[in-house]
């Protein structure tokens, strides 16, 4: 009889074991499907770019390549100067993320460690600048770089594109610089470390993975930047990066369809790449955004 | 380590120090203060502040943005605005545009971030990778991938329709003015989807795990624990995702100048591609001259607008939200 019963509970809980196994299969199946249709676009440019003229047209949906067509990205390296947009891109981005964290970096510290006079009226402006409307505010700074010479040139796109994140940069490091313990300071100062040293030697350090984070926002939206440096390289197209360029490649000639897709892997991998390597220092930056 | 530096200080406490010398080290720290806030105000106030300050003068005037502002159109630039039927519509179709992607959104990334936030799910920060992979690529480049896309394998989709004899004609999907912003809605709706899908989940995760099994003990169903349990854990969070969402999509405006440049016919006009137009000219439907006057009031317009909108949805958010208290107070009271 308890042997029965113990039989019994035996199956039932075998059964509920299998049908928990066959529900979690399906659940990898389903997002694992979804997940690379999710991407379907990306691998479809990635397949295209490898793909010649002839079979681009004719395979429709298919996005692997019969044979590869390496010569494409050749073409568009040098010929359609895909090479020269990618190091433009490549200087503002290491251009714009250095001058953001150096920035950020310095006024996050001194508003979230020191006390000075004018500090809540400084506090104030950089808050309510986040609710002011931002009018179409590209002409008075095109009008401004004009009359410091700094028109055309990639620090305009630079200091421009620094600006844009220097408010979001500054909260970031404040909140994780109130959140440091004050001793390692003190102790720093009782051996004899000024201020400046105390930043440089000691907070800047520790706060690498705020660096990161800050570090990764600024590269992934000065890499991706799509206006300021359409409306700063209207005059220079030698100065183009590659979003740019490749916006103006649709208009000069639509005929190439695999050299802009080789174009547009130049592009999206390397930030892609970045990404993978990084992200959790990207997802923790946005999870802290939405928990405060 | 805390413990040490404790009794470091202790053994190296300097003697305490003269009021001048304390006062000209508290000097020192105070220049040093200002020298380090320097680099950050000077590019808020010349590159943020200014700007908006400056363009508020340009609404007054009719400018083509070479040389100085000198006619002078007072109020004219709004009146324009207001009287042109081509910012309404593209006013409308930033407004469909959010009004469809901002729901859709939420809900499909509500419904992944519930399935990936099961601890016993693995490999769950790979998925939830691939989902969100989209949001760090650039919106001009994805405008030019589904261009190419859609000009090519829109032929195979034409095909499978005329089959199904859905369909007559081949359709022109951005060509179409029909269609063209349907597709700019698809295409958004998946470039942003990872943020919503990221939130969702750093709210899940601040509810604690106790909750959900005390309410598995009380014999609570899934759907039960959905209800009273996640939604009400998720609704403070939830209103910030909303809110940055609606902001986001307001912003539109890369993915449509590189998709369809707002045509064809100024079908998927959003306001910020009007604006742009409007000061740079060159749009492929018409060839207007540029007035940068008109482009800023077009964008007061819309900024004062935007703020109307936000404190209307506060104030609505806030007193659905104590309404909800006052009513749950009164069942409390009666129960």
């Amino acid at each position: 009889m308890t042997a029965i019963a113990v039989q019994q509970s035996a199956g039932r809980r075998n059964r509920y074991r299998s049908r928990r196994r066959v529900v979690s299969l399906a659940t990898h199946f389903a997002l694992l499907i979804g997940g690379l249709a999710w991407l379907y676009p990306l691998f479809w440019a990635l397949g295209s770019s490898l793909k010649s003229d002839d079979q681009f047209f004719s395979s429709g949906l298919n996005p692997l390549p019969s044979h590869f067509m390496w010569s494409n990205y050749l073409q568009a390296w040098q010929e359609a100067s895909f090479g020269r947009y990618f190091l433009n891109t490549l200087l503002i981005t290491l251009g714009t993320v250095l001058v953001t964290l150096v920035v950020t970096s310095m006024a996050g510290y001194v508003l979230a460690r020191t006390q000075f006079p004018g500090k809540k009226l400084c506090l104030g402006l950089v808050s309510a600048t986040l609710f002011l409307p931002h009018g179409y505010t590209i002409i008075p700074i095109f009008d401004l770089m004009q009359r410091v010479h700094l028109l055309d040139s990639l620090w305009s796109v630079i200091i421009v594109q620094a600006s844009s994140g220097v408010v979001f940069g500054t909260f970031l490091f404040m909140g994780y610089f109130m959140a440091i313990d004050r001793e390692l300071e003190d102790a720093a100062q009782v051996d004899g470390a000024g201020f400046n040293q105390t930043f440089w030697r000691i907070m800047l350090p520790l706060s690498g993975p705020m660096v990161a984070t800050v570090g990764l926002f600024t590269a992934i939206t000065a890499w991706n930047s799509f206006f300021l440096p359409l409306v700063f390289t209207l005059g220079r197209p030698e100065l183009r990066t590659l979003a740019v360029g490749m916006y103006a490649f649709i208009g000069e000639n639509s005929t190439d369809w695999t050299l802009l897709c080789a174009g547009t892997v130049i592009t999206l991998a390397p930030i892609i790449v970045l990404f993978l390597f990084l992200q959790r220092f990207f997802v923790n930056g946005l999870a802290g955004a939405v928990k405060q | 380590m805390v413990a040490v530096s404790h009794t470091r200080r202790a053994d190296l406490a300097p003697a305490p120090a003269p009021a001048a010398r304390s006062a000209r080290r508290r000097a020192r720290k105070y220049l040093w203060s200002y020298l380090y806030l320097t680099p950050m105000l000077v590019l808020l106030l010349a590159f943020i502040v200014y700007p908006i300050v400056a363009s508020l003068g340009y609404t007054l005037y009719q400018w083509n943005g070479i040389g100085d502002p000198s006619t002078f159109v007072g109020l004219g630039n709004f009146r324009q605005i207001i009287h042109d039927s081509i910012f309404w519509r593209s006013l409308g179709h930033t407004f469909v545009y959010a009004a469809i992607v901002v729901p859709v959104q939420l809900v499909l990334a509500l419904a992944l971030a519930l399935v990936l936030n099961n601890r016993r799910l693995r490999f769950a920060s790979f998925y939830r990778t691939l989902f969100f992979l989209p949001v760090v690529t650039s919106a001009a480049v994805i405008g030019v991938v589904i261009q190419l896309l859609v000009s090519n394998f829109g032929d195979s989709i034409n095909t499978i329709l005329m089959d199904l004899h859905l369909t007559h004609s081949h359709i022109d999907w951005l060509g179409d003015p029909h269609f063209a912003l349907g597709i700019v809605i698809a295409v958004g709706i998946w470039h942003t989807f990872g943020y919503n899908l990221v939130y969702f989940l750093a709210g899940l995760q601040t509810i604690p795990e106790e909750l959900y099994e005390a309410a598995r003990l009380d014999g609570a169903g899934r759907i039960a624990i959905f209800r009273r349990i996640t939604i009400p854990m998720l609704r403070a969070v939830g209103v910030v995702i909303l809110v940055l969402a609606i902001i986001g999509t307001f912003q539109i405006f890369d993915l449509v100048q590189v998709l369809t440049s707002g045509g064809p016919y100024f079908s998927t006009e959003v306001v910020n591609t009007y604006i742009y137009h409007l000061a740079f000219g060159g749009t492929n439907a018409s060839a207007v001259q540029p007035d940068v006057g008109l482009a800023s009031a077009a964008s007061f317009f819309f900024g004062l607008l935007l703020i109307v909108f936000s404190v209307v949805q506060v104030v609505v958010l806030r007193t659905l939200v104590r309404r909800r208290a006052a009513g749950r107070e009164r069942q409390g009271g009666q129960s």
